[in-house]
């Protein structure tokens, strides 16, 4: 079942001469519980497709499906809406709340859905993620590695049907980089979520069922990894 | 944390230097608007009490009543207070003084301007209260408590006791005739021509918008035109339009410059975070979301930084007045002048507060909720996108090397926080300017100025003719050595002699004279043709001033020398044009008559001009330039004064004779007027005057010791509160200053530590961030002082409707204002800066992670 639709999505920026096409006809379908990797050199259209996907910045031309919805066709309020519902972010640089705690930081999203985290899966997650002894602890006093798995638990809080994740390992040694892709195969593993990921990292993209290839703009390939279908 | 809302709470917990700097900057402008309402509100209440005091506290009279007016307003719903007053019969006394016995009812007795200076009003028709100068010329000197037979009000001669002494009137003392007071015996009070009605209205009513209603009742109506128009309710509504106009700008320039700080302080805490924002958003966090959560946070600070700023406000000023009675200043009686407490005043400061708290936090928050959520998802570190403007002119700066270049890109690279930090300095350099302006205005128009109101008694001539009609002897009356032994008297601060005066036609040519007074106003001259030019016959006094009076004339030099031995010479005179005439719009406006300079000379008719008779003119050179009269009033109407020295007054005399017979007029010295210290006792110098008197017969001592103090007084008071009220605002000022300064240079804690880790020494810091505060301090003074002089102006032309004068640039204000501005920000950077040279490096990198 296709969860993501993507049909002739374009992105650019600038006018005239100064044009620059982030983004040129791109399409593509992802299932549920998939793992892609999305590869491809600095300023191929990355992260733009990443932004665009989880609707923070609104294409050029196009169009991107979740779940049988057109991202685009919503308000921003209700976009904002079905965001933190459907989608979670992953970033290189974490991005934390710094007045937080761990277990708030998590938690966020279901707050500002005025709702209350179910404790059982609260304690679950975090137990997952290693970080129970320091539930009380601000970012400012965990490493780069418990922060990225920080960033990771917030973006499972909510159950969200897709992640996304830029460059998560970016900042973290091997060892660290490892575990935080060990976390995002166990999620797609245990609550069937899809993972769109992007990497520098060849062994991370080989580990993924899908590597997308992207190049100045264009999708160059789509491979997927035979026998690694979950 | 139950929800979201609670992040503003942890924000402001954590960030505690943050929330203080700005919960500061809340505290500071609801004290300086609490403070400068107090402070303007008192200003004018006592401003009221003075005038209820000098001129009366009744609001309107009727001075040819009928006894059916008298009725209709005893029952009028409206009248609060109706006092019946009638002048009475003359009692002649001896040495051709006399004493009018005049009665008043109860109410009359409240709301006329009598200054009881020992024992208590008249309670009956039988008891009296005199002025102390006439006490002892009464039959039989009687003292408090004794009787008097004088003519009653009703012509009929009658025993009075004397229960209550006034304080002495100048006029009563020159004219001979003294006003004593009795109560209206309620059943015989003949309402007639000689009577007069008073009254106040009931609190709440439109006074201005009654007085024609009144006026309708009896046609004899006249007004205490100040009181009502320091209460705002002058029937002259262009002057009630003026004061409101002028209040209420100075009120908008408060409450702009308190949105104006607390919106800095907020703005400045929230751009900082705009990229957590943004990640909120990044989070599924709704723009509604954002919003709140900034208001929360205002809520929170307000919450905390109105109440305070509010004490602060209050208890700042009662300390400052505490300390100023503490600091010798006991003397000024500042007891008269009371704080006054208003309500009103706390809840408009606790209001604007507020509404000033949550529209600093609506923009900010609005600005933090469209935050593009891609760009707070890709700054690594970066707070904000910058927009850097290259620039087109090299800066001013670069000449201070690279730290200048720094200091130069520093400040272009964010035009937000820039525009927010010179606004700061160019709020409180305008703040300062107007206000320092209106004060000065204010002080012109409600305090007399000169030296006259330093002088209480007057040592005289008998100036009225005796029973045979003669007046007394010409020459002089008091020796050299009587002078000075009086100057030396401890309190006394001059002795200055009484001569006579001439009044004397000038003829000033036409280009001499200023076209304005010709098309402004009503004053035409009669021409007359002097040697083929056409001239203006301008009346001028010529006074005699001896050395006393010469030193305090240069205190008022406009141009020229007042040097005693230089007026002695030639023909030297100094000379006062500028004058005070009413315009064609009823409105008196200060300027200068003619345009003479020093070195000019004057022409001076001496002879009668008669028909037929050949001008004989004398020349005078003008060798310097008053400002304003140091003596009596401080401008005439429409004509010029000439002042000259002994040698100079005689040969005028002389070439006056005709007008002026030496057996009536000379150069001698005719009396004294004494002027005190402030705070000194007038009592020794009183006796020792009365000595004098009594040694030299037809002399006459002109006492008004107590009137002179109780208006030097409130002058003083009100220059001291004139001049708090600037202390006031420049403090507050310089603390803006310093809040914005600071808190720009703390919110940039990671930059500087940035800075030090590639390799930039403190000093280069130091160096920069002068450098930066000097650019600010240059653009916030310019733009300071052209808005100030701006609003300054438009002040100017409001205060017009009530008092002309000429606009005058306030470069004083200027001056100090933008000095001051500049040292408070290049001080205020020191403490920011040494306290991150002991910071650690690595710890300041770290903090924003």
């Amino acid at each position: 079942m296709n969860v993501i639709s993507v049909d002739g999505l374009s992105k650019s920026y600038g006018k005239g001469t100064t044009q620059v096409n982030a983004l040129q006809d791109v399409s593509f379908q992802v299932n549920q519980g998939e793992f892609v990797a999305v590869v491809g050199a600095s300023g191929s259209g990355k992260s733009t497709l990443l932004h665009l996907l989880g609707g923070l910045d609104k294409p050029s031309g196009g169009y991107v499906h979740i779940d049988g919805e057109n991202l685009y066709a919503f308000k921003e309020k209700e976009r904002a809406v079905f965001r933190r519902r459907k989608i979670g972010f992953i970033f290189q640089s974490y991005n934390l709340i710094p007045v937080l705690n761990v277990e708030e930081n998590i938690q966020l999203p279901l707050l500002l859905d005025h709702r209350q985290p179910d404790k059982a899966y609260l304690n679950d997650l975090i137990r997952t993620l290693g970080l129970h002894e320091r539930r009380k602890h601000l970012p400012s006093e965990l490493s780069g590695g418990q922060q990225q798995r920080v960033a990771i638990g917030r973006a499972l809080a909510y159950r969200p049907a897709i992640i996304l994740a830029d460059e998560p390992t970016g900042n973290l040694d091997s060892a660290n980089g490892r575990e935080v892709i060990e976390l995002l195969k166990l999620s797609v593993r245990q609550y069937h979520q899809t993972v769109i990921i992007i990497t520098h990292d060849m062994s991370i993209a080989a580990e993924a069922d899908r590597v997308l290839h992207l190049q100045d703009g264009r999708l160059q390939s789509d491979t997927r990894s035979l026998g690694r279908g979950v | 944390m139950r929800s979201y809302g609670a992040m503003a709470g942890k924000y402001l917990k954590q960030q505690r230097k943050r929330t203080i700097l700005t919960i500061v900057g809340i505290v500071l402008s609801v004290a300086l608007i609490s403070a400068l309402g107090t402070m303007g509100q008192t200003l004018k209440d006592n401003l009221i009490q003075n005038t209820k005091y000098e001129r009366g506290a009744f609001y309107f009279g009727y001075d040819k009543p009928t006894p059916e007016l008298y009725e209709t307003l005893r029952k009028h719903v409206l009248v609060d207070q109706l006092g019946y007053y009638r002048t009475g019969e003359r009692s002649p006394l001896e040495n051709s003084i006399a004493v009018t016995v005049e009665e008043a009812d109860g109410e009359a007795l409240k709301l006329l301007p009598i200054h009881l200076y020992q024992g208590r009003l008249p309670t009956a028709p039988n008891e009296l209260a005199v002025e102390r100068w006439i006490l002892d010329r009464l039959p039989g000197t009687p003292g408090l408590d004794g009787s008097a037979r004088l003519v009653g009000p009703d012509g009929e001669q009658r025993d009075y006791r004397i229960v209550g002494i006034l304080n002495n009137e100048k006029r009563s003392q020159v004219n001979g005739t003294s006003r004593a007071f009795t109560l209206a015996d309620p059943a015989s009070m003949p309402i007639d021509d000689k009577a007069i009605l008073l009254l106040t209205l009931k609190s709440g009513v439109d006074i201005s918008d009654q007085i024609d209603v009144f006026s309708k009742l009896n046609s004899s109506l006249f007004t205490n035109n100040t009181l009502l128009a320091y209460m705002g309710e002058s029937g002259d509504d262009n002057l009630n339009t003026a004061l409101a106009v002028i209040f209420g700008t100075l009120i908008g320039l408060v409450v702009l410059s308190t949105v104006a700080v607390i919106y800095n302080a907020f703005h400045i805490a929230v751009l900082e975070r705009v990229r957590q924002f943004g990640l909120l958003r990044t989070l599924g966090a709704t723009p509604a979301q954002i919003r709140n959560l900034v208001l929360r946070e205002a809520t929170v600070l307000s919450t905390i930084g109105v109440p305070v700023g509010l004490l602060i406000g209050w208890f700042g000023l009662w300390f400052a007045l505490w300390l100023m009675t503490q600091a010798g200043l006991k003397i000024l009686m500042m007891e008269t002048f009371e704080l006054t407490f208003h309500w009103w005043i706390f809840a408009g400061s606790f209001a604007i507060g507020y509404i000033a708290v949550y529209l600093a936090a609506w923009l900010p928050a609005r600005k933090a909720s469209s935050v593009s959520p891609v760009d707070a998802a890709k700054g690594a570190g970066g707070i904000v996108r910058e927009s850097y403007r290259r620039a087109r002119i090299p800066s001013l700066l670069y000449l201070a090397g690279v730290e200048g270049r720094m200091a130069s890109n520093n400040i272009r690279r964010n035009r937000t926080k820039f525009r927010i930090t010179t606004f700061s300095i160019v709020i409180s350099i305008m703040l300062f300017i107007v206000f320092h302006y209106f004060t000065q205005q204010t002080l012109t128009m409600t305090t007399t100025t000169n030296e006259d109101d330093r002088i209480a008694f007057q040592l005289t001539r008998t100036a009225i003719p005796d029973e045979n009609g003669m007046r007394p002897a010409a020459g002089e009356l008091i020796p050299d050595e009587m002078a000075s032994e009086i100057g030396a008297l401890p309190g006394v601060e001059a002795v200055y002699g009484i001569y006579d005066r001439m009044v004397l036609p000038s003829l000033v040519p036409e280009t001499k004279l200023n076209g304005d007074l010709l098309t402004d106003t009503a004053v035409r001259y009669e021409k007359t043709n002097l040697g083929g030019e056409g001239t203006h016959r301008v009346p001028t006094r010529v006074l005699l001033y001896d050395e006393a009076r010469l030193k305090q004339a240069a205190k008022y030099l406009h141009s020229g020398t007042t040097d005693p031995e230089m007026l002695a010479e030639g023909d030297n005179v100094l000379l006062i044009q500028t004058v005070r005439p009413i315009q064609n719009s009823g409105k008196k406006r200060i300027m200068d008559m003619t345009r003479y300079r020093v070195g000019d000379r004057i022409s001076v008719w001496t002879n009668s001009g008669s028909a037929g008779e050949e001008p004989e003119v004398h020349e005078l050179t003008v060798a310097g330039i008053l400002t304003e009269s140091p003596f009596d009033a401080s401008y005439q109407d429409s004509s010029l004064t000439i002042i000259g020295t002994q040698p100079t007054f005689v040969k005028l005399l002389e070439a006056a004779a005709g007008q002026y017979p030496p057996s009536e007029f000379d150069a001698e010295r005719h009396g004294l007027e004494i002027a005190l210290r402030d705070g000194a006792d007038p009592e020794p110098i009183r006796a020792k005057l009365l000595d004098v008197a009594r040694a030299h017969s037809g002399s006459n001592l002109i006492d008004y010791a107590e009137n002179q103090k109780s208006a030097r007084n409130f002058n003083v008071q009100m220059r001291i509160f004139v001049y708090g009220f600037l202390v006031v605002i420049g403090v507050i000022g310089s603390l803006n200053i310093v809040n914005t300064v600071q808190t720009n240079l703390l919110l940039r804690r990671r930059e500087i530590g940035l800075l030090q880790a590639v390799g930039m020494t403190m000093g280069q810091i130091r160096k920069m961030a002068t450098a930066e505060g000097i650019w600010f301090g240059v653009i916030g003074s310019f733009w300071g002082i052209l808005l100030g002089v701006l609003m300054s102006s438009f002040l100017h032309k409001q205060l017009n409707t009530v008092q002309g004068f000429p606009f005058e640039f306030p470069w004083g204000a200027s001056l100090i204002a933008s000095g001051a501005a500049l040292i408070v920000g290049l001080i205020s950077v020191q403490g920011p800066l040494r306290k991150m040279e002991k910071a650690n490096l690595l710890e300041e990198l770290r903090e924003e992670a």
